[in-house]
Order: structure tokens, then sequence, then C-alpha cells
């Protein structure tokens, strides 16, 4: 899959380049608005990380170029600016994500998956890692066979955790997908109602499928073909 | 306007002098008539007393600048006596036609005399005393010149009193505006001295006229609060830095402290995470302040709708269900009411409360919520059995950045900006928080929102702003 990074800031272009390669993605990078217009008109790419404030033309104008030539590569806006009015404009201009720095890697990665999901293909109902198994329309969690007790919002975290399996899923936004808290609070929730879902998932289980990334948040797979943190 | 008012009142005076000095000649002209028609009823043909009473009485009238003329004729037209002069100045066409009139309604016409005077001129038929007495034409010619001339006079004095009038007034006004505007200028002068650098300057301790006291009153109040708002700024700033530079020391001090030799991969996944745990800290407090900052500069951005209080409160408890259960903490609602309220502001405040009582609250507490609707405002109230807030601290726990020391050990991830947030988004609304509490016995927050007139009707009924 082909990357283009729009970016002046050398050093975020940089981290990103590594960390898409990292994970089986082929990225190109523009260090400006014209070459990042050019590029994204002319070459074939699967999504474009485009950055808002950038030397001469700015990140609005290249989304603009963009769509006027045709193009519907789906785009992820990075930005500083976080005001409401900026996110609904590089929405409506026709951007697929706002992401805002600084933002955990992690998290473009999930949302990068969510806006090359959502084209055809719709992902399953039922999700399965190891020996636990989830079946959303039916509410209902089994590991090793035997049924898991769980709480409504217990369900959609291990849902959350599961159907994002291997991906790293930070605590902003865990709170926003289970509880629609789309703001800080100061409060270690999350970490708590993990541990909770961890009693009940994980402790009777010899393989831990849950895992912290510390300074991150939380990821579910399974390691246990030997992968140890 | 003073040219108006001086012009105006001129004309009028003017227009009341030659109306009145016009009405007294028709009356003495009246009066001289009469006395004439008296005359010659008693002697009706003694032309010589006719005269002698009439030379007395000119004489007498021009003791006292009155000038007038008499010609008594037969109804024939001829003159049987006559003032002298009265040939120079006026022959009978100009008189107005002689009636035969009694009493005092007498005709009047104003003219020129034949040498260019000013005449008020009557005339009148006196019918004989006898029958068979043919009756007699009396015409009375009154010189106005010297009236006119002290009309004009007049006059001119007048237009002299307007203009040096005008001219006075707009000296007057000039130095009256010029005086009135001196502590204008002073206070301008005064108020260009204030800079971000003088803030502490007043201009309100001066003896100022008693329009500009009020003006400057109102200068120091606003200086009051910009001062207090600059203050507050520059604490928040130096706030900031403190609180930016522990994190900051840590990231530096670890990765210069691990690059300083080989370590272990080990090590360095370490350092990096702990790094990762900083940085998070850090985003969380961007955000915090990115969120005060705007809500210090949006006034009435926010865009409010009823909301059911209670089930929104139960919404953001949910949030907290796992540690709640987790410390077995019990938690009771009571009460209920719509609120006018920016949803995600509300829950935003309710969340930060909450996570408060939560985080301070240990293992079998207590956590009570009373929603209580009243007729001018809706509180909110979130009662703990948690650790509590020493009074010396109390004060402090709206300052961005505060934190209690008990709050710092316990959770040290924590920004300090919660109560600050709650605080703006209660002052957003209109309304306000207040925090009661006992060390080691826990504490109260009540958010108070406001209720419009029209709020309290709608709590079975639902209305849009």
């Amino acid at each position: 899959m082909h990357v283009l990074i729009i970016e002046d800031e050398r050093k975020t272009a940089q981290y990103l380049k590594k960390g898409l390669s990292e994970h089986g993605f082929v990225v190109d990078v523009a260090e400006n608005g014209e070459d990042g217009l050019h590029l994204a008109t002319t070459g074939e790419y699967t999504f474009i990380i485009l950055d808002v404030m950038l030397p001469g033309r700015d990140g609005w104008s290249v989304m603009t170029e963009l769509r006027r030539a045709g193009r519907e590569t789906p785009v992820i806006f990075l930005t500083a600016r976080d005001s409401v009015d900026d996110r609904v404009k590089g929405l409506e201009l026709g951007a697929d994500d706002y992401l805002v720095k600084p933002f955990a890697f992690s998290e473009l990665l999930a949302r990068i998956r969510t806006v090359l999901r959502r084209g055809p293909g719709r992902h399953s109902d039922i999700v399965r890692t190891a020996d636990l198994e989830i079946d959303f329309l039916k509410r209902k969690a089994t590991r090793g066979g035997k049924r898991l007790d769980l709480s409504p919002k217990e369900f959609l975290l291990l849902w959350l955790l599961a159907s994002h399996s291997g991906e790293i899923l930070t605590r902003t936004y865990i709170s926003e997908q289970v509880w629609d808290m789309n703001f800080d609070c100061d409060t270690n929730v999350v970490d708590v109602a993990v541990l909770r879902l961890r009693k009940k998932v994980d402790d009777p289980f010899s393989i831990k499928l849950i895992h912290t990334v510390r300074g991150v948040g939380y990821v579910m797979e399974d390691r246990a073909d030997g992968v140890n943190t | 306007m003073v040219c108006l008012i001086l012009t105006f009142s001129g004309l009028f005076l003017d227009w009341v002098l030659r109306h009145d000095m016009e009405l007294e000649d028709r009356q003495f002209l009246a009066a001289e008539m009469q006395s004439i028609r008296i005359l010659l009823r008693e002697y009706p043909l003694d032309i010589k007393a006719w005269k002698a009473e009439i030379e007395r009485e000119t004489y007498a009238a021009a003791s006292t600048f009155i000038k007038y003329y008499v010609r008594i004729s037969d109804e024939a037209g001829k003159s049987l006596i006559e003032t002298p002069g009265m040939g120079q100045i006026a022959d009978n066409s100009l008189f107005p036609k002689a009636v035969r009139a009694s009493g005092t309604s007498v005709e009047y016409t104003k003219a020129r005399s034949l040498d260019g005077k000013p005449l008020l001129l009557t005339s009148a038929v006196v019918e004989g005393y006898r029958v068979g007495d043919t009756g007699r034409i009396v015409r009375i010619a009154l010189d106005m010149s010297h009236e006119t001339a002290i009309i004009n006079d007049y006059r001119q004095k007048v237009a002299f009193v307007i203009i040096a009038g005008i001219l006075i007034s707009a000296f007057l006004g000039l130095l009256i505006t010029k005086e009135g505007l001196r502590p204008l200028t002073e206070l301008t002068s005064t108020v260009k001295g204030i800079t971000p650098e003088k803030l502490k300057e007043r201009v309100g301790p001066r003896e100022w006229p008693a329009e500009i006291t009020s003006l400057a009153n109102t200068f120091d109040t606003m200086l009051n609060r910009l001062e207090e708002s600059f203050t507050s700024l520059s604490q928040f700033s130096a706030d900031l830095a403190h609180e930016l530079r522990t994190p900051i020391n840590n990231l530096r001090g670890e990765a210069e402290v691990t690059l300083s030799k080989a370590r272990t991969v080990e090590e360095y996944r370490q350092v990096l995470m702990s790094g990762l745990e900083e940085y998070e800290r850090l985003s969380r407090m961007i955000e915090n302040l990115l969120f005060l900052a705007r809500s210090d500069s949006r006034n009435s951005g926010i865009s409010p709708s009823p909301l059911n209080a209670r089930q929104e409160v139960a919404e953001v408890l949910e949030y907290y269900d796992a540690i709640r259960e987790e410390n077995d903490i019990a938690v009771t609602i009571t009460g209920n009411a719509l609120v006018n309220a920016d949803k995600t502001l509300f829950r935003r405040a309710i969340a930060n409360v909450l996570s408060n009582a939560f985080q301070y609250t240990s293992g079998k507490g207590k956590i009570a919520i009373h929603i209580d609707s009243q007729k001018t405002s809706l509180q909110i109230t979130v009662i703990d059995t948690g650790i509590g807030i020493e009074p010396e601290n109390l004060s402090r726990i709206f300052d961005r950045f505060y934190r209690t020391p008990k709050a710092r050990s316990l959770h040290p991830q924590g920004t300090g900006l919660g109560f600050s947030i709650v605080k703006s988004i209660m002052e957003l609304h209109g309304g306000n928080v207040t925090v009661k509490s006992e060390p080691a016995s826990g504490t109260a927050v009540t958010l108070e929102f406001p209720r419009r007139g029209d709020d309290s009707a709608s709590d079975s009924g639902r209305r849009n702003m």
C-alpha cells in the first residue's frame, strides 16, 4: 500500500515514514504543498497524510485542488490547530479524518485502518483472538467455550480491543469509543476498567490476551508464540 | 443656536415695540378725536374756541414730543380751521373716508406726508348738535417721525446687542468648552500614560468635576479588572512555565543519562516508555489548556439545549462504573430537572467533578448526587466521603494547576486543571460552582445553573432556546 505524507516538519515526516514503513506501507514524503499536490495528482496512493500548515500552498488548498482534479484518495489531516471551525473546514473540504497534534502514533494507525475499512467490505460481526470469540450481534463473548459474564460496557470494551486485535488503542480512543467521553477528565477510569476486564477475560486462563503498552494504552493480541514485553 | 435665539428675540421685541407704539398712537388719536368731538358739540359754532382749545392741546402734546395736526372742515370739504403746517403735511385724499361714527371705533390709515414724514391718519364726521346744523369733518394727522426715529434707534441698538451677543457668546462658548473639556484633556493624558507596565496607576484620586467623576470611576473599575486579568495572566504564564519545566526536565535528564553510556535494550525501552507517559500527560495538559483559553475568549459561544439532568449525570456515571465497583463506593442520585446547558460542556463539568469525587474517595465510601430544582436556579451537588480539602487550600482549588499536596501524591498524573475547567464551564453558562469541604470527612461540590423565567415551567414541557 502506497502512502503519501505531505509534511514540512522533517522530524514529523521522518518518524511517520519510519512508523508506517514498519507497518507495511510504502511511503513517499513531500515537504511542501506544491510538490505534494503534484505527487498526489500524478501518483496512485492508497491514502494521503496531509499537514495543514505548509510553506507555499497550504493543506486546505492542496485538499481543494486534489478534489477538483477528481482524485478521491482518502486524506487524513494532521494539524496543530484544533478549533472546531478548523475541524469542520477540513471535513467539509473532503478530508476523511482529522488528527490534532500531539497525537499517539497508534491512534494514527487506528484512524488509517478505519479510513481504509470505510471502503467496500465490512468487518465481520464475529471476531476471534486465540480461544476468545465475540459475537457482536448476540452480545456474547466466550473464551475456551465458556461464556464470559460481562456488563454492557465491559462487552463493548472487549469488542473494541478484539476487533482491533494487534493495534494499540490509546486511553483517549477507548474512552471515546466505549463511553462517548471525548474529553480528558483527569482520571484513570480506563485503567481500572481494563483491569477489571482482565480479571474476567485473562485471569482464569494461562494465555493472556490483553496487554498494557506503557505510556500509550492497551492492545489485544495472542502472544503465545513467545513475544514478550 | 445662540444667534438664532438672539435674532428671534430681537425681532420679537421689535414687533412688540412697534405694535405697542401704534396701539398707543391710535389710542391717542381716538382720545383726541373724542375731545374734539366734545369740543364741537359744546361750541358748535365758536371757531375761536376750537382754535384756542386745539392750540392748547397741540401745545401740551408737543411738550411730550407728540406732534399732530388737526383739520376741521364742513361737509362740503371746505376747511374751517386747521393747525398751522397741516397744509404742507397732508391733503384730504390721504385720510380714510370719514364715517359717521360715535364712540371709539375710528378708522386709521398710515401714509407718508407730502414732505415724507410717516403719518397716522384718522378722520370722522361729527354730527351737528342741533337739528339743521351741518356735520363737521374732523381729520387728525399724527406725525410719527419721532417714534420712527425711536424705533430705528432701537433697532440699531438691538442689532448691535445681537451682534455683540453673538460674538460674546461665541467667545464665551469657546472659553467654556475649553475650560469644561480641560478635565477630559487631563483625563486623556492620564489614561494615555497607563501602559501594561504602569497598570497600578489610577485616574480616580484627583478632584474631578461631578460629570467627569463617574467617567473616572468607570475608568478605574476597568483598570482594576485589567490589572486583575493581567496579573492572573502573568501568574498563569509563570505557573504554566513551572508546570512544563518539571516534565521536560525529567525527559531531558532521562534521555541524557541513558545516552551517556551503552544500555541494554530493556533499559532503552524503559526510558522511552517512561517518556511516553510524560508526553501523554503533557498532551492532556495542552488539550485542557486550550479548552480553558477558548472558554476565556468566547463569551457566549455555547449552544444550550434543555437536558434531562438526571439522565445525563447517570450516563456520565456509567463511565466510573469500574472504579465504583472496584472501590465498592455507594452512589446515589436524587431529584431530577431539566437544565438548559450545552450537552458536551455539561457532561465535561459533571465528569470533572465526579473524577475528583471518585479519585479521592477510598473504598466503601459514598457519593451522593442531588439534583435540586429551585425557582431561580438548578443545583447539582456532588457529596463524597473522601479525603477532603484543608480549609487553607480551599480557596486555591480553582486556580489553574493548583493541586493540594495530598492530591499530588495520590494522583500524580493529574493536571490540576479539572476545577478550573468546571469553573469556566459554569461561567459560560452564567452559573457558578462552590465547594465545601472538611478534611478526612468529605467534599461537597455544587454546580448552580441559572434558570430563566420560562424555564421553571419547562420541567414538564420541552422548550427550545
